[in-house]
């Protein structure tokens, strides 16, 4: 059965017409158009469709849509500010830690979710972070030098 | 891969859960954060009728402390929580190391203590598509009458897969258990039964509501340790959880509980260890008829992604390190 959701999604609120077994991925991408957040295994185990909900790196892929009522959910195209990139998606680019780009929006929200709680990490704490987001191009390292070189303020 | 048609209820209170479960538990499942069940649901292992989400019941979701009765975690607490609570952290810090390695940092802020305990045993034959699992026989965890793991047989080898389970039965943990029927309080080891087809004692109106650990003894030493192939994400393929109290003037040992995981259809207690190292002083020689003793208690069969073998070589390897470590650090 089909019901009316209100979701907040960075920012705005977005309503939606969706039966239960909607996935937030589901939603996000196909009822909202917000293609950002990218759907790979579909089963916990890449983070590839991470997002913020209340700042906290979730993966939308188990989530449910209509478990979202009331809550802050943040995709990767709520980060940027205006025309102006997040800090964060700028040093990505610059350190060459974007191949194919899959793991890329899952990647930099969790990233963000540990600056936003630890604006200093050690490169350990890093890693542990994006432990759950996994990258079949690039090997890391860039994506650590790049979060890592954020914490320094380059 | 979509879900299939559920209907779905998010209570505010263990009794609406309760009243529910009483009419429709047959038909239902509960959910903590989904990340076992969603899954499951994917591949068409299970398609309940209705989804009963326990995400707004305040009461199934905090941590509370005394000095006398010990630790008591509400079902519905998220992992992450056991990680970064300060009484855990303090106390108990080996809850926190073993809730720590579990999956991700975004799996552990969905999934729950209660979701944890009650995971699904694993198998690489029943963790599968529906599609993939057509090419062979229907298993006897799937209702079938064969096992596809070993190729024959009734019996299920599915393989209990959580992490907090081997930790909290080595520190004597009980649970909450709540139906329209009315509350039992159980030793956490004998919530589950043994059989990877059907791992749980619960009954389907029953939830979980919350688990008790008592207090680790001052002197106690207490350790969770892993063994999977990336040091993320996955599953344990072997695990050990040890609870040793030695006592500091003589050196003896005054109880000692190992609790292996993922080598069996449920977390084992090594109850020979326990009687083998009470009362003794421990040398390098006990630890390796100690760890000998797991090693033969450990059966693991071919149905993860590392051999059986090599499975009870890591328990054995596992237990030494951890007893050793034990004393060390008690001495």
């Amino acid at each position: 059965m089909k019901e009316k959701v209100i979701l907040q999604i960075n920012g705005e609120n977005r309503e939606v017409f969706i039966e239960p077994k909607r996935t937030l991925l589901e939603v996000l991408r196909e009822e909202i158009g917000l293609t950002g957040t990218k759907e790979a295994c579909d089963t916990g185990a890449c983070g590839a469709c991470t997002v913020l909900i209340d700042n906290k790196p979730v993966l939308s892929c188990l989530t449910l849509a209509v478990a979202c009522k009331g809550k802050e959910i943040t995709t990767i195209e709520g980060l940027k500010e205006g025309e102006k990139l997040h800090p964060l998606q700028a040093s990505f680019i610059e350190h060459g830690a974007i191949q194919c780009g899959m793991c890329t929006p899952g990647m930099i929200l969790s990233a963000k979710a540990l600056l936003d709680e630890n604006p200093d990490p050690g490169e350990i704490e890093v890693r542990k972070a994006i432990a759950g987001n996994l990258c079949r191009c690039t090997g890391y390292v860039k994506i650590v030098e790049a979060i890592l070189a954020v914490t320094r303020g380059e | 891969m979509r879900l299939p048609d559920f209907s779905y209820l998010s209570p505010g209170s263990i009794e609406e859960v309760s009243l529910f479960l009483r009419d429709h538990g047959k038909e239902s499942k509960v959910m903590g954060g989904g990340t076992d069940l969603l899954p499951s649901m994917k591949q068409r292992i299970c398609a309940p009728k209705y989804l009963i989400h326990l995400e707004s019941i305040p009461e199934l979701n905090r941590v509370e402390f005394d000095e006398e009765s010990g630790l008591r975690i509400g079902a519905a607490t998220r992992l992450r929580s056991l990680e970064k609570e300060p009484v855990i952290l303090e106390r108990y810090p080996v809850i926190a190391q073993a809730a720590g390695e579990i999956g991700s940092v975004q799996l552990r802020g969905m999934g729950t203590v209660g979701g944890n305990l009650c995971l699904d045993t694993r198998c690489y034959y029943y963790n599968q598509s529906d599609f993939w699992r057509k090419c062979r026989p229907k298993c006897t965890k799937m209702g079938g009458d064969t096992c596809n793991a070993i190729g024959g047989g009734k019996r299920c080898f599915a393989v209990f897969s959580g992490d907090l389970a081997p930790v909290l039965i080595a520190l004597g943990a009980w649970i909450n258990v709540v139906s329209t029927r009315g509350k039992r309080r159980l030793p956490l080891k004998d919530l589950y039964t043994g059989n990877g087809a059907e791992p749980l004692s619960l009954e389907p109106e029953e939830i979980i509501v919350h688990v008790e650990v008592p207090p680790i003894p001052k002197e106690g030493f207490a350790s969770y340790l892993k063994y999977r192939i990336r040091k993320s994400i996955d599953f344990p393929l072997a695990s050990v959880a040890c609870v040793l109290v030695l006592d500091r003037k003589q050196g003896i040992c005054r109880e000692a509980r190992v609790v292996t995981g993922a080598v069996s259809t449920k977390p084992e207690e090594i109850t020979g260890i326990g009687e083998l190292l009470k009362g003794k002083r421990i040398g390098d020689a006990l630890v390796e008829e100690a760890s000998e003793l797991a090693l033969r208690a450990s059966k693991p069969v071919a149905n993860a992604a590392s051999s059986p073998a090599y499975r009870r070589k890591m328990i054995k390897a596992l237990v030494k390190k951890t007893l050793t470590e034990g004393v060390r650090q008690s001495c």
